[in-house]
């Protein structure tokens, strides 16, 4: 128990003062002594003791009609998603009253009183979320970074700690794992967050003492994967001291530790700083091939390895350091997908190994990434990770969905065209495409949708993103006079010849309402599922655009994307599988549609979602002009049922009334 | 509503007021609400027993609805608002069966009429006038002020301007040029003048039954139309003896049986009280609310006592307690306005909020940046709550809070 101080006490009486006028008042009444209640309750949670005087006065001013009249009344409808936005409030009466409804929660998770519509299992499981949702915020308690952020981001760090002290960290370390585990599935290049949350969850467990348990078991599989993934760096012995180690080890000890990093780092898509120790220090090993078993690779990537020996050692060299140690496994991963078979493959990466950067290219890398590393290093690195990995490009939090799924169409399909982009960017400060035969030079184009580029991505997109955009705005700009959707003409010439050139467009843009949607429909069967295109696969990657709607299916925006292929899933059941570059795929879009990342036959960094679940959020995509029809007749029960969860989402109010319009359905005369 | 006692008064609340309402609600008497028909449906949904009634200027109709209470068998009405004094007068005098007392509702709502019955009563009053257009204003202004030997040039002493039938603040200006008094509205004529007094200004809040004052507070003004607190200094206690003769004077005055009355006083630097104005229904600015916080008891019910017939001395005896030494601390209340032309947020000063006295607050965040300019006293934002044991500390923090930015 904290010492109470003086002020604490002094409050303490005044908010007893305004519960009991609040507990006297007639129900009718009521609303006029909350105010009052939550002024005192703000003031007091800062100070020495304050916390534990409103905790242990939660439930009684619940009763005495604290939250009468909002929709904290009901405690089992609260989301734990909403909690932090609240207390984080500028409105303090707003923030004071989510502060007194966790402390109700609390008291009613930790037995110490009861509430007549909360049992203390859910109050208990909905603080535990509201902990792992915010586990970053609190454990980021180091004085300075508080400060930092400001009083009340401090003061709501100290709430969280004050909650997280007393129903323990167990539950809230599963559900981080778990949610860990998710994002990683999905292999994304950026893994600066979850490394952040992997630490956060070390120095909890570590503060915390041991809690048994198959959280525990979850969380260390993670932080051992970064601190310890082999047998000599289980104790985290540092990097000089490991290094040490290494010279006195034998060759069976060498490749145990090899192959420890190897499984680690597929296991998790992440790299320990011992494994980039490790590997550089065996690429001057002589008598062993340590490299290509500490990069844990299969039978295309030892191909790669034997042919390519010289240029990926200097890959290695040059790209893999302490401080870009992704690098690694995108190199990994480039070598296995085969890619360097490709005739232009090698040059390619080797020109990338020569670059000559620009200064003001050098001074956005070193502002996005630092100067640990060379610019040119991370240039390097970042190519390695996103040919290696296409589908883990995110935007960051930046609205160029566009060019994010540009970058990692181009690394699945054209990765050199996009090293040959790089070397531009870098070295010309522009990137030159052409628009029907016209040209567009983007040094030459006034800043687009990003201003001038996130620098909260990873290097290649930071030092192409800027020019992608403004391409892709004046391209739309060449369109504006068209009428229709500029991205039936804008995509191909953008993307590539591959992108189909025929485009069907579920609304009409000039109106905003559904347009044809039946035959929408019915085309991106035809052209997309296999049961209904005479099972043609889907060749080339194709930008298609959806109806982005939130978790209760209303509409947010409309979104870029990248249909991969439609195949069966587990259960045989069609799907469409997709690369969102939105950073997280796994995304609930209402009414039953949810896109998962895992478990029904997605590769990593692929979402999906059933067929027709797929096409009722989506509004644009593109289709080969020439292609045989007549396969297998669309049935009208499937395209009601997509019309229908359409219309039950984001088009609801997009439906033209054409009843009066159809002539059967018209009044006779 | 919870039981009543069936052996005490049925009381009608004349005006909405939720606070009066709740404190009754919680109170052992039968009532019922009479006002508005808009809050009729707010009163359903919560079992409160309401009669819709429209209280318009004119009473003609209040024949009817003193017949309605009657049929409904109440005992006696009791005015909530200054616009709903002359219709419990009208009620009682047929529910009491007491024609008086219509006759000396009037004398409450028209603030000449009383200024003259007092002076009649032998009360100290100001100078004072009616006015009923701008011109009688400017007259009366030079007329003060020439009395004051006052030569053109110098600073006019200013006059105080009250719409006859606005109670409290709204409707009060203090003028002193001739601009003040182009920027009067036509709507608050006709209205009284009064001269200003340099003195000290207070109210009282007397609970009368019998013709007997019940209990009596002394509420200090640190600042008219910003803060008052309950009880009041030691110095102004000092009066109490004064102050109680003066009220008793008003009671023979006004021919007061029962009720409440809150009167405004003026103790000069000569030593002399002076009445400012009396009204016969609850005071504005939550007095009953720091005299509740102070003393423990509940103005309203205390009304309910007042009025009710069937209320026993024995009952009154039981619930006031002793005045002055009765009280728990001093509790004070502040009412901010913004100082600023432009501002953007709430912010409590930190003088303010780390005051050990500052109990809390009822302000808002701003619902508009442009602050418009203050007509007459005004209206406050909201008001901050102070309480504590020292009621000097208390009126120079109350004081202090002048200076100070609550909205930035």
């Amino acid at each position: 128990m904290t010492e109470m101080s003086s002020g604490a006490e002094r409050l303490t009486g005044t908010l007893d003062v305004a519960i009991e006028r609040l507990e006297r008042a007639r129900p009718f009444a009521k609303q006029r002594h909350q105010r009052p209640v939550l002024d005192v309750v703000s003031r007091l949670m800062p100070l020495p003791g304050g916390p534990e005087a409103i905790l242990s006065r939660a439930v009684r001013m619940d009763r005495a009609g604290l939250f009468g009249g909002s929709d904290w009344d009901v405690p089992t409808a609260l989301l734990p998603q909403l909690t932090v936005q609240t207390l984080e409030s500028d409105d303090r009466v707003l923030a004071a009253l989510e502060m007194a409804s966790l402390m109700r929660f609390l008291a009613v998770a930790t037995g110490t009183a009861q509430h007549s519509t909360l049992q203390q299992e859910y109050a208990q499981h909905f603080l535990t979320q509201v902990l792992a949702l915010n586990l970053p915020r609190f454990f980021n308690f180091s004085d300075e970074a508080s400060r930092a952020a400001g009083e009340r981001a401090a003061l709501v760090a100290r709430l969280l700690r004050f909650i997280a002290e007393r129903v323990g960290l167990r539950d809230v370390l599963g559900v981080m794992v778990a949610e860990i585990w998710r994002i990683l599935e999905q292999r994304p290049v950026q893994v600066g967050p979850v490394k952040d949350m992997i630490t956060q969850i070390a120095v909890a467990l570590n503060q915390q003492g041991s809690e048994p348990g198959a959280e525990r078991l979850g969380a260390e599989r993670l932080i051992s994967a970064l601190f310890g993934p082999t047998v000599e760096t289980l104790d985290d012995p540092g990097l000089d001291l490991y290094r040490e180690r290494l010279g006195h080890m034998d060759d069976a000890g060498l490749s145990r530790e090899a192959m420890g990093f190897a499984r680690s780092m597929h296991d998790t898509g992440l790299v320990s700083d011992y494994h980039v120790a490790f590997l550089l220090w065996a690429l001057d090993y002589p008598d062993r091939p340590l490299v290509p078993e500490a990069m844990g690779l299969g039978s295309t990537g030892l191909d790669c390895w034997r042919h390519y020996r010289g240029l990926i050692e200097e890959l290695i060299r040059a790209g893999v350091t302490p401080a870009t140690p992704q690098a690694l496994y995108g190199l990994a991963m480039l070598m296995e997908r085969g890619i360097l078979h490709h005739t232009p493959i090698a040059p390619a990466l080797k020109r990338a190994l020569r670059l000559e950067l620009r200064p003001a290219v050098r001074e956005r890398i070193d502002l996005g990434f630092g100067t640990q590393a060379s610019a040119e290093t991370h240039l390097l690195a970042g190519a390695l990770e996103v040919i290696g990995q296409p589908l883990g490009v995110g935007q960051g939090a930046n609205p160029t969905c566009q060019s994010a799924r540009a970058i990692s169409m181009w690394a699945l399909n054209d990765p050199d065209f996009l090293l040959h982009l790089m070397v531009q960017a870098a070295e010309a400060e522009t990137v030159l495409m052409h628009f029907e035969g016209q040209p567009i030079n983007s040094a030459e184009l006034p800043a687009g949708l990003a201003g001038f580029g996130p620098i909260d991505a990873d290097p290649l997109s930071v030092l192409l993103v800027p020019h992608l955009d403004r391409i892709y705005a004046e391209m739309g700009r060449l369109c504006a006079p068209r009428g229709g959707d500029p991205h039936r003409w804008i995509n191909p010439e953008f993307h590539g010849w591959w992108v189909a050139r025929d485009c069907a467009v579920a609304v009409d843009v000039s109106t905003g309402f559904l347009d044809e949607y039946d035959r929408f429909v019915r085309r991106f069967h035809e052209s997309y599922h296999p049961g209904y295109n005479g099972d043609r696969p889907l060749i080339h990657p194709q930008p298609a655009g959806i109806a982005f709607t939130d978790s209760t299916g209303t509409f947010i925006g409309w979104h870029a994307i990248t249909i991969l292929r439609v195949a069966s899933g587990r259960a045989g059941e069609t799907r469409v599988y997709f690369y969102n570059p939105n950073n997280d795929s796994g995304q609930d879009w209402g009414q039953g549609v949810s896109v998962t990342t895992s478990g029904n036959g997605e590769r990593h960094g692929e979402g999906s979602l059933e067929f027709e679940q797929f096409l009722s959020r989506l509004y644009l995509f593109h289709d080969q002009p020439l292609r045989p029809t007549g396969h297998a007749p669309v049935p009208a029960e499937a395209v009601e049922r997509v019309r229908q969860m359409a219309a039950d989402s984001w088009a609801g109010n997009r439906v033209p009334s054409t009843r009066a319009a159809d002539p059967a359905e018209a009044p006779s005369a | 509503m919870n039981d009543y006692d069936p052996n005490k008064g049925y009381v009608a609340l004349l005006g909405w007021s939720l606070n009066a309402i709740d404190a009754v609600d919680r109170f052992d008497r039968r009532y019922i609400v009479v006002a508005p028909p808009w809050a009729e449906d707010y009163c359903s949904q919560n079992g409160i027993p309401f009669m819709p009634w429209d209280f318009d200027r004119l009473n003609e109709r209040s024949h009817e609805l003193a017949h309605r209470l009657k049929d409904e068998g109440v005992d006696v009405a009791i005015p909530l608002f200054e616009e709903t004094v002359e219709w419990a007068g009208a009620v009682n005098s047929v529910l009491l069966n007491n024609p008086r007392l219509l006759g000396q509702s009037m004398l409450f709502r028209d603030k000449s009429l009383m200024k003259r019955r007092a002076q009649l009563g032998g009360i100290r009053v100001g100078v004072f006038e009616e006015a009923h257009d701008r011109g009688d204003v400017i007259r009366f202004l030079k007329r003060v002020n020439q009395t004051l030997l006052k030569l053109d040039g110098d600073p006019n002493d200013p006059i105080h301007f009250k719409a006859f039938d606005k109670s409290g603040t709204a409707g009060h200006r203090v003028i002193r040029t001739p601009e003040d008094v182009d920027n009067i509205p036509d709507d608050e004529f006709p209205a009284l003048l009064e001269s200003h007094l340099d003195g000290w200004e207070f109210a009282v809040e007397a609970w009368i039954k019998d013709r007997k004052i019940q209990f009596l507070n002394i509420s200090e003004y640190v600042t008219l139309g910003y803060s008052v607190f309950v009880p009041a200094t030691p110095e102004l206690e000092a009066h109490r003896a004064r102050i109680t003769e003066e009220i008793e004077k008003l009671i023979e005055a006004f021919d007061i049986d029962f009720g409440f009355i809150h009167p405004e006083y003026f103790l000069t630097s000569d030593n002399r009280l002076y009445f400012g104005e009396v009204a016969y229904r609850p005071p504005g600015f939550k007095a009953l609310e720091l005299i509740e916080r102070a003393y423990g008891f509940n103005g309203y019910q205390g009304l309910v006592l007042m009025f009710d017939p069937n209320t026993t001395q024995d009952e009154i005896d039981a619930f006031f307690p002793e005045a002055v030494t009765g009280a728990k601390g001093h509790a004070g209340c502040f009412g901010v306005y913004p100082r600023r032309r432009v501002v953007s947020r709430l912010e409590v000063p930190e003088e303010t909020a780390n005051h050990p006295y500052f109990e809390f607050h009822e302000l808002a965040e701003p619902m508009e940046q442009k602050v418009t300019k203050r007509t007459a006293f005004g209206t406050h934002w909201g008001l901050a709550y102070f309480f504590g044991e020292d009621p000097h500390k208390l009126r120079d923090l109350l004081k202090a809070q002048e200076e100070l930015d609550f909205y930035v």
